[in-house]
């Protein structure tokens, strides 16, 4: 919506001219401001952040902290296959790959997941890319402030770390993982 | 110039001891500006930050005590001792070093001329609550005050370097007008009491007119109060006259200037806030005095009498000039937060052509009525 | 003979077939089962073409071209086919491209883009499973989900290696690719396969998992593991080396040998030597070559011997011979004792050192001891110190029965217990260098990756070592050391040395 404000031209009056009694009213303005803060601090809208925080909208636009899913035997759905990091443009993704000995069919795993925080731009591209739905910016951390940088660099632990398995049927390599896992299960 | 009464008793004791108390009183002002220039620096930043509904500074603690951000002003100097301190390398060392000392020395030598009490008896002598009585000392002030011109231009000039060198000219022409417009504010006021010596006026300004009124020049030159907070604050150089500097959009005359040498720029501009304020409190509103006290306690004019122990006249004189002060820094500093930035032409135009004219009408004006009521 | 493709005008010869006379005129044609080295299968159907006048379309890699003949590639009716042919041979791949090592290089995933782009019309559960990750030899897995049994591998151990070690089972939808009953694919030339396959089904074990194709870097070079020094690429990312690619030039198979495809892995050996192992304890590679100098100045030139090596390049070579001439020393050898041939009819050489007749160039200008010479040098005594490449250093000593402090250059993680000192050199994946292979063809590597700090390449370090002795031989650019090879050497006097392209062969 477009508003038009009519912003009035006129030339000033002598007692605007004189400037001393528009001085005097725009210090009402600010004496009355700081009194009223002085006296009921309450209505500073300040938000002393690390401490303080503002509840997030829970809702789809919102991208926070990355995590890596897990399957529901615990392991993570990642089959490092390296689509996000050839999606991320600010090259802060960097992901070591292994091979499983134990037999499960989605054979590769990462044995390193790096994301660097100090580098990452919040853009959602690894999530968009990831083939296997095993990333997501859904965390509802905003990364923010670090006194070093090693602070800001999250490795596969912290990545994984304090969430439920879940099962989903997105994904090729975790189909083959839960059959193979229902398989193993009933002997 | 002839020495007042209480410094010349003084000099009878014997030099050592005129020498001595005269060293307490410089290390007791000294200290007492000192600290409150820190604590401006710390004020500032919490009033703007009500004045414009935020928290201001709080994180600095010590052993997790944030009191406010009292720590503030400790931690901005740590930081400022510890930063590079950089010398432009075609720069002139000697006048780039010798500017931050011209801007911060002239400003605390104001103190001297400055009453902050009327006088104390102690151990049979009689201390006058002034570091130096000159019988000028309303010129002394214009004086040396305008020595602070040389830090702000040679800053520039010693910097070889074109931006600041543009700073310190407009610092310069401004300070040099302004000089001029707040040298004729003040003309009125020493027209009222016939005196220059600073102690003399606020000794004046503990009568009463009409047998109820003080005789503050709040009440004698009203027109010339609101003139000198102009002038005093243009002199100053801080909003809504800061285009020679502008903090963060205009570049100004200490671009070079980092570590101490910055920070004795800034906190020499906190401590002419401590002058004017000072400055104010003393022409306009009684200095040290408190309203129907005398030496010996308060008389009110209507007849009650509160005999008082000499020592809490004294600690009411000096609260009165403390609180007068504090409550004109202040104001200086709300007045910063709110009025917007004048432009360099019209920072000229209102004192040629505004602050001049109106400082001389005032001071005809107050002739006309000394010679009609004389 | 003449005929029409999309539409112009184009001549073969008789026998060519469609897609050889549509790929010279620079006309792609997709293919699956067709190679250019192997024999012609047509069993894939990628590459069906319509002829006008031709009731059906018909395969272009098996159908020779006619006199007059109208071939349309890209007409409606021939991508309609192709894409039909892609979705029969998509209904069921497992679609594990996440982790499969193919991915980024897959004839699957290149031709989907192309031509098929279409949704499944088949369940992801109802597809047919297969052995995946199988362990067939020492350097391939194979997944038998993702093979669309084009046959190359089959006809590979068929007609290259002819060791016939695979074959397909079963009939029509059953069919799958399996070992022969006993035998490992364990051939040689085993990794060729991987290569070979269009898709994902044969993946070589050593890459596997390592990185991802699409971030590897290529670096034209050649292979230093036997005197053939076939043209390969190598694959680096982030001066990591992953892995060695046949690089296709004419007149060469396209193929490499397994034992080849290893020859990075020295590069980043555990062992291999960082910095300089001195009598004096561990130094920077800088001041190593110090050491090394300094022990040689304290020796008469006689008693200094130098020895150049078939496994160390032209410019090292030469930069050694110059060395050797500076120093006013008569010990040093620039000979080796070698029949090259190609033993097993493919690539393979009875000669493992890549540079052996560029050596005999250098021996044939500069003199010095041959072999045998050389050891009864050693052997008599009068040598106190040798200079020379650390494996060679070795068999000369035990040859002569002696043992001489000497300096070597270690190119590898090969051990070497005491000597006096043990420099780091670049190698051929580390420096731009020159080598002579066995047929006199010149062959020219180009630095993949950089060298460990301070380590320099045998020539340059023979430059500085001639420069602390007091004695210059002026080869601080690789410009002047292929200056003063042209200089030097007739043979090489006008051969294109510098330029990647030309091919060059010794008179």
């Amino acid at each position: 919506m477009i508003r038009i404000k009519k912003v009035d031209n006129r030339p000033l009056t002598l007692l605007e001219r004189l400037y001393f009694t528009e001085v005097a009213a725009g210090m009402l303005v600010t004496l009355r401001h700081f009194f009223r803060n002085l006296f009921k601090p309450s209505n500073i809208v300040t938000v002393s952040y690390p401490e303080e925080r503002l509840p997030l909208p829970g809702n789809a636009r919102l991208r926070t902290r990355h995590r890596l899913k897990v399957r529901a035997d615990g392991t993570p759905k990642c089959v490092a296959c390296y689509m996000c990091q050839t999606a991320c443009p600010a090259y802060c993704i960097d992901i070591t790959a292994a091979e499983y000995n134990d037999g499960n069919p989605a054979e590769k795993y990462p044995r390193g997941f790096d994301i660097d925080l100090s580098r990452c731009v919040m853009c959602g591209m690894c999530v968009e890319a990831c083939p296997e739905d095993a990333i997501a910016m859904d965390t509802g951390d905003i990364p923010g402030g670090a006194l070093t940088r090693e602070e800001l660099m999250m490795d596969k632990r912290e990545l994984l770390r304090n969430l439920p398995g879940e099962p989903s049927l997105l994904g090729a390599s975790t189909r083959l993982h839960n059959e193979w896992d229902r398989k193993v299960k009933k002997k | 110039m002839t020495l007042p009464i209480p410094d010349f008793i003084l000099l009878n004791k014997g030099p050592l001891v005129f020498l001595g108390v005269s060293f307490l009183k410089v290390c007791v002002v000294f200290g007492a500006v000192m600290g409150f220039a820190a604590l401006l620096t710390l004020a500032e930043r919490k009033v703007s930050a009500l004045m414009q509904d935020r928290v201001g500074p709080n994180r600095a603690s010590v052993f997790g005590f944030a009191l406010g951000g009292l720590f503030h002003p400790a931690a901005d100097g740590l930081k400022l001792i510890f930063k590079e301190d950089f010398v432009p390398r075609w720069g002139d060392k000697f006048l780039f070093t010798l500017a931050p000392l011209l801007a911060l020395f002239p400003v605390l030598l104001l103190f001297a001329a400055l009453p902050f009490g009327n006088y104390i008896d102690i151990a049979g002598l009689r201390i006058n609550l002034q570091i130096a009585d000159f019988n000028l000392g309303v010129l002394f002030i214009l004086a040396v005050s305008s020595l602070a011109i040389y830090g702000a231009f040679l800053s520039g000039w010693a910097s070889r370097n074109n931006f600041a060198l543009l700073g310190s000219l407009r610092a310069a022409a401004q300070m040099i007008s302004y000089e001029v417009a707040l040298g004729l504010t003040l003309v009125g006021v020493l027209m009222v009491y016939g005196t220059a010596s600073l102690q003399d006026i606020a000794q004046a300004q503990g009568e009463l007119l009409f047998g109820w009124l003080p005789a503050w020049g709040i009440v004698y030159q009203p027109f010339a109060f609101l003139l000198f907070l102009a002038a005093a604050q243009a002199e100053n150089k801080r909003t809504p006259f800061d285009v020679v500097e502008g903090e963060s959009e205009i570049i100004g005359y200490f671009l070079e200037y980092s570590s101490m040498r910055f920070a004795s720029f800034m906190f020499s501009e906190f401590i002419e806030i401590i002058v004017i304020s000072m400055l104010a409190a003393t022409l306009f509103f009684g200095g040290w005095q408190v309203p129907y006290l005398q030496a010996s306690g308060f008389v009110f004019p209507w007849g009650t009498e509160i005999p008082l122990n000499h020592y809490l006249v004294v600690l009411l004189q000096v609260g009165s000039i403390s609180v007068k002060t504090v409550f004109f820094s202040w104001l200086l500093l709300v007045i910063r937060w709110t009025v917007p930035r004048f432009r360099f032409d019209q920072v000229m135009t209102l004192c040629w052509k505004g602050l001049l004219p109106l400082a001389l009408l005032n001071i005809l004006v107050t002739g006309v009525l000394i010679w009609w009521l004389a | 003979m003449k005929l029409k493709i999309d539409g112009k005008e184009t001549e073969v010869k008789p026998g060519t077939s469609i897609l050889g006379a549509a790929q010279a005129m620079g006309v792609l044609i997709p293919r699956y089962c067709y190679h250019p080295s192997l024999s012609v299968s047509g069993n894939c159907r990628m590459c069906l073409v319509e002829i006008e006048g031709a009731p059906k379309l018909v395969t272009a890699c098996s159908t020779p071209c006619a006199e007059g003949m109208s071939v349309l590639t890209a007409s409606e009716k021939a991508r309609a086919a192709r894409r039909d042919v892609l979705e029969f041979l998509l209904i069921n791949h497992p679609l594990d491209c996440p982790i499969c090592d193919q991915a980024g290089e897959c004839g699957l995933q290149d031709y989907y883009m192309e031509h098929g782009l279409h949704k499944s019309r088949f369940p992801q559960t109802d597809k047919v499973r297969r052995h995946k990750r199988r362990d067939i030899g020492k350097h391939l897995v194979l997944d038998n989900e993702r093979c669309i049994l084009c046959t190359r591998c089959v006809r590979f151990c068929e007609e290259i290696t002819k060791t016939d070690e695979l074959c397909v089972r079963e009939r029509g939808d059953h069919s799958y690719i399996d070992l022969k009953p006993g035998a490992r694919l364990d051939n040689d030339y085993s990794l060729n396969i991987a290569d070979l396959c269009p898709v994902g089904a044969f993946t070589s074990a050593d890459f596997r998992f390592r990185q991802r194709v699409w971030f590897l870097q290529r670096t034209p070079s050649v292979c230093a593991g036997c005197a053939t020094g076939c043209p390969l690429e190598v694959h680096h990312k982030d001066n990591v080396v992953y892995r060695l690619m046949p690089r296709p030039v004419e007149g060469f198979p396209p193929w490499l040998c397994d034992e080849g495809r290893m020859t990075y892995k020295s590069l980043r050996a555990p062992g291999r030597p960082a910095a300089a192992f001195c009598e004096e304890g561990n130094l920077k590679p800088a001041a190593g070559l110090r050491f090394a100098a300094s022990r040689l100045g304290k020796l008469k030139p006689e008693q200094v011997a130098i020895f150049g090596s078939p496994f160390m390049s032209l410019e090292d070579n030469l930069a050694l011979a110059e060395l050797a001439a500076a120093l006013g020393t008569k010990n040093f050898c620039l000979h080796f004792n070698t029949e090259p041939g190609i033993k097993d009819g493919i690539l393979m050489n009875t000669d493992h050192s890549p540079n052996s007749r560029g050596l005999a160039l250098i021996h044939a200008v500069y003199g010095g001891y041959t072999r045998e010479q050389f050891s009864e040098r050693l052997a008599s005594g009068e040598v106190k110190f040798i200079l020379g490449r650390n494996e060679e250093v070795k068999a000369a000593l035990n040859a002569a029965r002696t043992d001489i402090p000497s300096s070597v250059f270690s190119f590898s993680d090969e051990p070497a217990p005491g000597r006096a000192c043990v420099l780091p050199a670049a190698g051929h994946f580390e420096s731009d260098c020159l080598f002579i292979n066995y047929a006199g063809r010149l062959r020219r590597a180009r630095a993949a990756v950089k060298a460990p700090e301070g380590v320099l390449p045998v020539w340059q370090a023979a430059d500085r070592i001639a420069s602390m002795l007091g004695a210059p031989i002026r080869l601080e650019t690789r410009a002047a050391v292929l200056e003063r090879i042209k200089a030097k050497i007739p043979e090489l006097a006008d051969a294109p040395l510098a330029d990647d392209t030309a091919e060059f062969y010794l008179k």
